[in-house]
């Protein structure tokens, strides 16, 4: 068991393109910690250099408190898995998870243990004669899990494992690798561009672009206090609605103007901002239609573009003062497109973004 | 509607497809016919009935001194064999380290074998009996099967292969597993290259059954002679001995291991072992 340490870790290819460029990140033992960012953005090429699949330009690499930079990926004791499960086309589901085994010379009839151990787990004993074409997608996915599982690794790598899965077995797999995860109590890296992924599953997520960590946190404290337009628009579905807002001095604090709305902060932050424009993040869900969210100065009158009806909830396309929004409001208090509605902005919900530096304010 | 189009398609391909079969086994027929003849049956003319002179030829074949039949065989039988084996082997190899692999030469290293594809056999074949002459291997049947290892158009083939059947990550999950990366090569990826093994196993051992040229320079011993050079050699004794019944009984025994070579392994060939392990 093991925890995980990048130290100024950059990563160059051959070709001189900089994919990482100074990654400092602290992994702690058994912690399930999600890489999320857009495509590109060097969660996957971090994930195999924890491996040892891509060489490290410069910094180092600690597994536990080894150093990992110059260790083959056969020395590191971890387990990973991959997109397209690359399991070994021509041997059984049986032989497919004992081939690590097998060259760590362990005793038969403790391969055989672990391999039922896993195959248990997963639901996996009426395949073990398989070959892996003669299996379903999830099927094969877990057989792909139990191969890690076996070696008993120091960690788990999990390189976008259920992207090829189609919907429903997505989440049944999300919540059994979860599980998994408890059972085993060892240290999960899980790569992803799912944000839903990486919101159930990880201890702590963390939010990468262009190479660099945007924030690292829990996903609760994510959501509540992303710490920039970035990371408030990757994380949440819909994503936030960012409005440029006019800062003036009020009563009781500081107005934000934008439009006929004077939403009012008494965020003492402001006062360098005053006369200037800021971006107000505010999640679909923080626009409420009920009467009991009016108060004075808070509410936008809006006209709907377009209203996609979810069941128990309705999100709703916006124009606004010249710019888009989305609400998520109850069904029963939805308007249907091509109408007006007043919503109601919860100011306690409110976020602010320098328009400049894009940070949180 | 469209049933009609597509019946008449049928009858149309079918009948391409006898033509085809027909011309295909039509001198395998008549050189097995001509095998069971007499030679002055065969001087006759041609005919689709076979004659009561395959014991005869047979046994003439056989028991002509100067041509070794027996050991012709066992000497093609070992250096077709080596060379199907080394060829598919190496060539493999070369292209799995050019596939897998980055490194500084590479783009040189595989314009260079490319090159070496386009140099004809005979061109290089005087500097070729040099050297041989100098490693003292003249006479010997190693330099029949030993430069098979440098397969050019093999190695292009398992390349090519390599680009749309063998997905890089299995390599990788092989080294995470702990494999070295000669046992990854042997047990991962030769598996999954079988059906490419196959057809270039069954293509470097006819082409190496058929070679007339290197063995006819290089070996003068009776007994290390190949069939290529025994069926020259009986085709060219003189007038009086000639029997046209014992040269088809000759080149009649000749083709009979290629034929059982191709039905061993042509089922490789159909098996697409490499399906399903990675989702495309």
């Amino acid at each position: 068991m093991a925890g995980i340490t990048f130290k100024n870790v950059v990563k160059t290819y051959d070709n001189g393109v900089t994919v990482v460029p100074d990654l400092n990140l602290e992994i702690k033992d058994k912690e399930f910690v999600v890489l999320v960012g857009p495509s590109g953005c060097g969660k996957s090429t971090t994930l195999r250099m924890i491996a040892g699949l891509e060489s490290i330009t410069d910094g180092e690499l600690y597994i536990g408190d080894k150093l990992m930079n110059a260790v083959a990926p056969k020395n590191r004791n971890i387990a990973m898995v991959f997109q397209n499960y690359a399991l070994y086309p021509h041997l059984s589901v049986y032989k497919n998870m004992t081939f690590a085994l097998e060259l760590a010379k362990v005793p038969k009839n403790e391969m055989k243990k672990k391999v039922q151990w896993a195959a248990e787990i997963l639901g996996l004993e009426p395949y073990l004669d398989r070959k892996p074409k003669a299996l379903s997608g999830g099927q094969r996915q877990r057989v792909a899990l139990g191969r890690a599982m076996v070696r008993d690794p120091e960690v788990f790598l999990l390189d976008e494992p259920l992207s090829n899965l189609d919907a429903k077995l997505r989440t049944e797999m999300r919540s059994q690798i979860s599980k998994l995860h408890k059972r085993l109590g060892t240290t999960f890296v899980y790569v992803t561009h799912d944000q839903t992924e990486a919101m159930t599953m990880g201890d702590r997520i963390c939010v990468m672009k262009d190479g660099i960590v945007q924030q690292f946190d829990t996903p609760q404290n994510l959501y509540d206090h992303p710490c920039n337009i970035f990371v408030a628009g990757f994380i949440g579905s819909p994503q936030m609605n960012f409005i440029d807002a006019q800062v003036k001095k009020a009563d009781g604090g500081y107005a934000l103007c934008f439009g006929d709305t004077k939403v009012i902060s008494d965020r003492s932050e402001l006062a360098a901002y005053e006369g200037k424009t800021v971006v107000l993040g505010i999640r679909p869900e923080d626009l409420h239609a009920e009467q009991s969210f009016f108060k004075e100065g808070n509410s936008i009158k809006a006209y709907i573009d377009l209203d996609e009806m979810m069941g128990s909830e309705s999100y709703l396309y916006l124009e606004y003062a010249g710019q888009k929004m989305i609400a998520r409001v109850p069904a029963r208090y939805a308007k249907r497109a091509e109408e007006n509605i007043e919503l109601a902005i919860d100011v306690e919900k409110i976020h602010l973004f320098d328009k400049e530096t894009e940070k949180a304010i | 509607m469209d049933k009609k189009p597509s019946h008449a398609r049928t009858v149309i391909a079918y009948i391409v497809l006898i033509i085809l079969t027909f011309l295909c086994l039509f001198f395998f027929y008549i050189l097995i016919v001509n095998a069971t003849r007499s030679h002055p049956q065969i001087q006759k003319g041609f005919s689709f009935i076979p004659g009561h002179s395959f014991m005869k030829n047979l046994r003439s074949v056989l028991n002509d001194a100067n041509i070794p039949v027996i050991s012709g065989i066992k000497n093609s039988l070992i250096v077709s064999s080596l060379s199907a084996i080394l060829a598919t082997y190496f060539s493999a190899l070369t292209a799995y380290g050019l596939y897998a692999y980055d490194f500084k030469l590479k783009k040189p290293a595989f314009v260079f074998i490319m090159l070496i594809l386009v140099m004809p056999t005979q061109v290089s074949a005087m500097g070729f009996i040099n050297l041989i002459t100098k490693m003292g291997m003249l006479n010997t049947l190693y330099p029949l099967f030993l430069p098979s290892i440098a397969a050019p158009a093999v190695f292009y083939f398992m390349y090519s292969y390599m680009q749309s059947s063998l997905p890089l990550e299995l390599v990788e999950a092989a080294r995470i597993d702990g494999s070295s990366e000669f046992h990854t090569f042997n047990r991962v990826v030769i598996p999954i290259m079988k059906p490419a093994l196959a057809v270039q196993a069954i293509f470097a051992f006819v082409s190496s059954w058929n070679n007339y040229f290197i063995p006819a320079l290089v070996i003068s011993d009776n007994s290390k002679k190949t069939l290529p050079i025994l069926i020259a050699a009986l085709r060219s004794a003189d007038f009086l001995k000639f029997d046209m019944g014992k040269v088809y009984m000759l080149i009649t025994i000749a083709i009979v291991p290629i034929i059982i070579v191709y039905i061993a392994l042509s089922k490789y060939i159909v098996a697409g072992v490499a399906l399903g392990g990675v989702k495309e």
